[in-house]
């Protein structure tokens, strides 16, 4: 039965639909994924590559000239292992926040619970860094590292940066609609957010009492997390926490943005 | 137990002038500079406090002009359009068609399109699959399954995109003028689809601007006119009150003032109307029935030999005259009173759309119109029944539509 109001749903309504839609969630992703990939001559190679050009240039530039200290870390693979969760989360925040704008007609036609597009968007692109996180193992191991128990841990990290991209595409999907010269600037600020983030560089470059300050950055802690699954190490738990928070904070923060505007979009879009 | 029910349902679309409904920068800096100076914001009801319920077996035709809120209605039900106030509950499984082939993407294969647009539709996979291959011989594409859409031809595409539509099976069934697709054919499967639902027991609205296809498919219809629901009934006499909507008459003219009834010192016309068998006043035809045209004169001058003639016309001209083929040559006289000459027409011979009467009366002695009125009543002419339609959905060309034998040989 559906019974519908002139007043907003609330958001735990809306999120309880979108299990109903899994069929639709599942088929939007397959979709999202077969469409980047088909008819290119190297097919899925390109997630790989997409991570793997910057980290040549970023090796070849960056690391020659500031020479950077990561300490038992060759640069390559410091930096390929900051660019694996930083593409993934880049790309899959770009596509997710153009998807309420590009889908207009399907949203003008059809109903369905609106996240699904954006959420459908950014699961598309978990593909990629399940394929460089493979990859950087591999490469790992060619440069004998040895496997350890950290290398368990990379699913929950994987998982938070899967919640907080998820978070970030609906909002910014959202505002989108609302204010259209977002569109323009979004993929601009995500670039510069890069740099806010201790994906080239390592986060020693930074004075150690304003280490913690980076995890106001959720990104930061993905990142740096991540790394130390792979290669051990010390981990800041000031800077990890207050990116958990920071990413909790992201994640109601879209949430209320997308709840006030769902049931409107087709109207504004 | 009803499987609709909308309460009061109004939509108010606000427009802001030239300004478009997202803000730009530019904005905000005006924003920060005249806060609070007043925004001139004109809103539009697209839809105004309209409630009806259904209940399972109403096949139930929307029908208005442009802009009336039919569609507005359909997106509200449908759940895109939030309504601005009044409620609605849908009881049951609810599928929405506003268009044919939503979410289909040219790049997909056939395939792939058949699963996701089936999922876009709300069907589970599990239904996707047991239903595939019934889906794909609906559709007639089976040797391009696993091509990409975007090298079918576009009867193709609308062929596989309907094909998955007809395959949902709700017991709420919204759909918007999707039939106005495909060839004679299809559309006579998809006629077929929408009937033998109707007959199962759905609950179906259906928007269109075709009074036949709602005379064809529903059995009650709601008129919406801009934005509110006038009128909820049965199919024949919504229909016909649409169509009469902006038309003087409707199947009955009296001439209350004699002194001023078209006509002169011999003869005037006192009323005409059209009528069934049974001689009820009809404003809706079917053309699968015989029907009357009936014809009042007051005769004053007994001398005269009076010559009646009734003309049918449809919209692009006279259809045909007739007279009395019984009365000699050139009409007799009557003695004077009130006289009632009614003309039968036969089943079958009509084609949909709306006539008017013209009356007339001549006599010969010296040629001389006594009467005419080209305009006397209009009325409908419906094809509900199969009739010499049979089961042929499409466009049939003529101004007459009989009933013919035909015959068939293999030679």
């Amino acid at each position: 039965m559906i019974a519908v109001k002139s007043s907003r749903p609330p958001l735990l309504a809306t999120l309880a639909e979108c299990a109903n839609y899994r069929t639709l969630f599942f088929f939007l992703t397959i979709r999202d994924l077969k469409l980047r990939f088909r008819q290119t001559a190297v097919g899925v190679l390109w997630a790989l590559v997409q991570p793997l050009m910057p980290m040549l240039i970023f090796a070849a530039v960056f690391g020659r000239v500031l020479r950077p200290a990561t300490g038992p870390v060759p640069y390559m693979l410091f930096v390929l292992s900051g660019l694996a969760p930083w593409a993934f989360f880049a790309n899959a925040v770009v596509i997710a926040a153009g998807t309420f704008v590009s889908n207009y007609n399907l949203l003008n036609k059809v109903y369905f619970p609106r996240a699904l597009l954006p959420a459908a968007a950014v699961s598309a692109c978990i593909f990629d860094w399940l394929i460089s996180t493979v990859f950087l193992l591999g490469l790992m191991l060619v440069q004998s590292f040895r496997p350890h128990a950290g290398w368990f841990l990379l699913p929950a990290v994987l998982l938070w940066g899967i919640v907080l991209a998820m978070s970030v595409g609906l909002g910014a999907a959202a505002l989108i609609v609302i204010y259209r010269d977002l569109k323009h600037l979004f993929p601009f600020l995500v670039q510069l957010w890069m740099y806010a983030t201790p994906v080239i560089y390592p986060l020693a470059m930074l004075p150690l009492r304003l280490q913690w300050a980076a995890g106001l950055n959720p990104m930061a802690g993905v990142v740096e997390s991540y790394r130390w699954c792979l290669f051990g190490g010390l981990l800041n738990g000031q800077l990890v926490t207050l990116s958990l928070l920071s990413t909790a904070v992201m994640l109601i923060g879209a949430g209320v943005v997308f709840q006030h505007l769902e049931s409107d979009l087709a109207e504004r879009a | 137990m009803n499987t609709v029910s909308v309460q009061g349902l109004t939509k108010r679309f606000t427009l802001r002038g030239r300004k478009p409904e997202y803000r730009s920068i530019s904005d905000w800096f005006k924003l920060g500079r005249s806060a609070g100076a007043a925004q001139r914001v004109r809103s539009f009801a697209a839809l105004e406090d309209v409630s009806f319920e259904a209940r399972p077996g109403d096949v139930i035709g929307v029908i208005g002009r442009n802009g009336a809120g039919k569609s507005t209605l359909l997106k509200i039900l449908s759940r895109i359009l939030r309504p601005t106030e009044g409620s609605f509950v849908l009881n049951g499984r609810v599928s929405s068609l506003l268009e044919v082939g939503s979410g289909f993407h040219v790049e997909l294969t056939g395939r792939e399109n058949i699963y996701l647009n089936g999922a876009i539709l709300g069907m589970r996979r599990s239904e996707i699959r047991s239903k595939f291959d019934e889906i794909v011989a609906f559709s007639g594409v089976e040797t391009y399954l696993d091509e990409p859409v975007k090298h079918y031809s576009s009867g193709m595409y609308m062929r596989l995109a309907f094909a998955v539509a007809a395959h949902i099976e709700p017991e709420i069934l919204l759909l918007d003028e999707v039939l106005a697709v495909g060839d004679a054919e299809f559309q006579k499967k998809c006629f077929g689809k929408i009937e033998e639902a109707g007959r199962r027991g759905l609950t179906i609205l259906f928007v269109s601007h075709s009074v036949q296809a709602v005379n064809r498919l529903c059995n009650r219809a709601l008129l919406l006119e801009k934005g509110r629901l006038i009128q909820d009934g049965p199919v024949k006499e919504v229909t016909a009150s649409y169509l009469h909507s902006g038309l003087e008459s409707s199947g009955e003219r009296i001439y209350q003032d004699l002194e001023h009834a078209p006509g002169d010192d011999c003869v005037r016309l006192r009323r005409v109307r059209v009528c069934s068998r049974a001689g009820v006043t009809q404003t809706a035809v079917e053309i699968g029935e015989e029907f009357g045209v009936e014809v009042e004169f007051s005769i004053f001058d007994g001398s005269v030999a009076l010559f009646p003639l009734i003309t049918l016309n449809n919209e692009w001209g006279p259809l045909f005259s007739t007279v009395d083929a019984g009365t000699e040559l050139h009409g007799h006289p009557r003695t004077p009173g009130t006289y009632r000459f009614t003309v039968w027409v036969p089943a079958h011979l009509l084609s949909p759309g709306t006539l008017t009467v013209s009356v007339a009366v001549y006599s010969f002695r010296t040629y001389r119109e006594h009467l005419s009125d080209p305009d006397a009543v209009s009325f409908v002419a419906l094809e509900t029944q199969g009739g010499a339609r049979g089961h042929f959905a499409g466009y049939m060309a003529g101004s007459v539509r009989p009933l013919l034998d035909w015959t068939e040989e293999r030679c």
